[in-house]
């Protein structure tokens, strides 16, 4: 190590995972230093500038930090972390690391010190998680495959699935469903008893069934008509509803570009057809 | 008939209602069971005017055996009708549901022959959606004012909200514009579920065992905006009224949109969007910050200014309150400040008590200082460049605004607004274009108008004298 890097904070690199984050929280404390960043090995462009330290992974040191969290700051504030290791902000493994070199050292009071840089700037990214999360809830569109799962697809900011589960596990028990995290790799699913994650990549699903078609024109054409066209209002629309998520939401498809095959279901029908393949799952013939 | 064409109608009807939310009530999942609902209510779309679609917003029936004035479904308008049946409706909104396109259905109607007949089918409606599909997501039913005591009971367990819309902010105008309607105010109907909304509040803390719930989300109404010649005074004093007397949860505002032509309604032209994006203001201050009606509007200028909004118009005329030192003042008053909201305050509150705040910081707490910062100091400090004065304040306000409107947000209502910019500048009389000197004793304000500079001491208030350099 040169004399250059002596007293330049170090940089140290984990594996990616939530112990892994913890570990190097650990290490930080132990090492008594500030570190840069925690970065992720191979999302890198390692500088000369920086010094790198690599983290081992250790499920111990992970734990310790876990149950010290909890004691002095309460589980909230565990969540917290965990809520912001979600983010897909490069920054985030530093942010949380000077949060609780932070928190740590002033008590339970020093996580509402919002005008403190170290914990307003893990309140942001927490933030910027929740918002994303909160986005999701408002803006999953479900679609009803032919083997009876309700599946979606989204390409949210952070990987905010594990936070968005729960809220539609309960709502919409009745049904088995799947939502895919395109960008992230991961889904989310339910089978109408409980949920768990999956990793995913480019997965493949089967069609979408004629009870679907017909609700999503259903739902097509009362999004249009719901509009006043006197109050036409665009930059309101988007700031409400960034275009960001028009992708993946079912009214947003431009008129022309909408499913053209005849509409042979009525929803009337396509509840009987829903009614009888409730009974018979994966036999409805299209 | 198609459903898809019934929809499209019966949308189509619905569309300048505009009480769509879906708040004020949870209800925990259960299992076997479709729904929920969550009290902060989820918006789920917005459409191409900019409004949140968060319930099927939706007519059972377009047919009407009334003849109300302002509305497209009035008996002598020659529109296509339709009717959903029960089942359609409960089809629809379940299908919806579960794709998670809607928190819930938003249900209203024409007057099928009298209000109890057409009461009855929306209970039945609502009734095979809650029981047969177990439906536990939000409902929100329209009331139609003459309906009798025992439906609206029926309803109301049925439902998580209920609205009886006033229509106008007058009974005068309710008897020109809806003459059928005028027969039962709506205001008794209201005093009959808020009793119900009370009782069964004791009820339900008082037992032990689970009771059904009425109206868990408490009631709201709705008048039209613009389309009779009630002032803005008015229409508040009202809506004060409705939130104290009623125990209403909201009350909306709905900018009228000329649909038919009658000689007693406004020309086709400008939809007042602006008036009414400010009574909703005015609203929020009553609801959220504290204010009192008499607070933000009186009798001498019945009309809330176009210009700024009715917090700012608010401090410039008790710019004796101000500045407020950010470090010290009360929460109610931090809520006072322009450009401050309701998380502003409380992070201000929390963050100041690890330390005193300076601007960096409030810009940090996401404080945006654009309008705050003519009404605040930091440890005794102005912002740089600010001068406290009314009138330069106004100014710059207001030049915010004009900048704000050329950009094409809001209303598209340069007009007016020009006029009136010319109006309130002229009441300033020699003020006019004497921006950067120190003002004598002309403030519109009937105050003496102070020149504060950022370096300059502040005025020895009580609770500023000890910061002040
Ligand atoms: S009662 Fe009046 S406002 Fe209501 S649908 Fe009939 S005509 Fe329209």
């Amino acid at each position: 190590m040169n004399a250059l890097m002596d007293d330049a904070q170090p940089v140290y690199l984990y594996d990616g995972t939530l112990e892994g984050m913890l570990t190097a929280v650990f290490e930080a404390f132990a090492r008594r230093e500030a570190p840069l960043n925690v970065a992720q090995e191979h999302c890198l462009q390692q500088s000369l500038l920086c010094s790198y330290i690599p983290i081992l992974t250790d499920a111990e040191k992970a734990e310790r930090v876990q149950v010290g969290v909890i004691n002095k700051l309460g589980e909230r504030a565990y969540d917290n972390i965990k809520q912001v290791f979600l983010s897909d902000d490069g920054e985030k493994g530093g942010v949380i690391v000077r949060y609780l070199l932070y928190t740590m050292r002033k008590g339970r009071g020093s996580c509402a010190h919002l005008a403190n840089p170290a914990v307003n700037a893990f309140e942001e990214v927490l933030r910027q998680v929740s918002k994303e999360a909160h986005y999701m809830l408002q803006f999953v569109r479900f679609a009803q495959l032919r083997n009876g799962v309700y599946f979606s697809r989204i390409e949210p900011k952070a990987s905010v699935v594990p936070l968005i589960m729960g809220h539609f596990a309960a709502r919409f028990n009745v049904q088995p469903f799947m939502i895919y995290d395109a960008r992230h790799g991961l889904s989310g699913v339910f089978d109408t008893e409980r949920w768990w994650l999956v990793d995913a990549r480019d997965i493949q699903v089967p069609e979408q069934t004629m009870v679907e078609d017909a609700f999503q024109s259903l739902w097509q054409t009362f999004y249009d008509t719901i509009a006043i066209e006197e109050r036409r209002n665009p930059t309101c629309q988007r700031n409400f509803m960034p275009k960001r998520f028009w992708g993946t939401m079912c009214e947003q498809i431009p008129p022309q570009l909408r499913n053209l095959r005849p509409k042979t279901a009525t929803p009337t029908q396509a509840a009987k057809q829903l009614a009888a393949r409730n009974q018979t799952p994966h036999v409805l013939s299209a | 008939m198609e459903l898809l064409d019934k929809l499209t109608i019966l949308a189509d009807a619905a569309k300048y209602d505009v009480a769509c939310t879906s708040c004020g009530v949870n209800r925990a999942a259960v299992k076997g069971q479709l729904g929920a609902a969550t009290s902060a209510g989820i918006c789920h779309s917005f459409s191409a005017d900019g409004r949140c679609i968060t319930l099927l917003k939706i007519l059972l029936s377009n047919v009407c055996s009334y003849d109300c004035a302002y509305c497209v479904n009035r008996r002598s308008n020659e529109v296509p009708r339709a009717t959903f049946s029960a089942r359609e409706l409960a089809e629809l909104t379940i299908g919806f549901y579960r794709r998670n396109y809607i928190e819930g259905l938003f249900l209203s109607s024409g007057v099928l022959k009298n209000p109890d007949y057409t009461t009855e089918r929306m209970c039945e409606a609502i009734y095979l959606l809650r029981e047969e599909y177990g439906f536990r997501g939000y409902i929100h039913a329209k009331a139609i004012p003459g309906t009798s005591p025992e439906l609206l009971v029926r309803l109301g367990v049925l439902v998580d909200r209920v609205s009886l819309n006033i229509e106008f902010p007058s009974e005068k105008s309710l008897k020109l514009l809806a003459p059928e309607k005028a027969g039962a105010s709506a205001l008794k109907p209201m005093a009959f579920v808020r009793d119900g909304i009370r009782a069964n509040y004791q009820d339900r803390r008082l037992s032990t065992v689970r009771r059904t719930r009425f109206v868990p989300a408490g009631q709201s109404t709705q008048m039209i905006i613009g389309a009779s010649p009630e002032s803005d005074y008015h229409i508040l004093r009202l809506s004060a009224s409705l939130y104290q007397r009623l125990e209403l949860q909201r009350v909306f505002f709905s900018a009228y949109i000329p649909v038919n032509t009658n000689p007693l309604l406004p020309a086709p032209g400008a939809v007042p969007l602006l008036r009414e994006h400010r009574l909703y203001q005015a609203d929020w201050l009553m609801r959220f910050y504290g204010f009192d009606v008499n607070e933000i509007i009186d009798e001498e200028h019945p009309f809330l200014d176009p210009l700024i909004d009715p917090k700012c118009n608010w401090a410039l005329n008790h710019i004796d309150q101000f500045p407020a030192e950010v470090n010290r003042v009360p929460y109610e008053m931090l809520l006072r400040i322009p450009g401050v909201g309701v998380r502003g305050a409380k992070r201000i509150l929390c963050a100041r008590r690890e330390r005193s705040l300076r601007f960096e910081d409030l810009k940090r707490l996401g404080i945006t200082l654009k309008r705050a910062k003519y009404f605040i100091t930091c440890n005794g400090r102005f912002a740089k460049g600010v001068l406290f004065d009314p009138v330069s304040i106004y100014r710059e306000l207001t030049a915010q605004a004009k900048r704000r409107r050329l950009k094409g947000a809001v209303d598209g209502q340069l007009s007016l607004f020009d006029a009136v910019a010319g109006e309130r500048e002229a009441a300033f009389g020699v003020a006019v274009g004497m921006s950067g000197q120190a003002p004598r004793n002309m403030s519109p304000y009937g105050l003496q108008g102070n020149a504060v500079g950022s370096r300059q001491a502040l005025p020895a208030s009580g609770a500023l004298a000890k910061v002040a350099p």
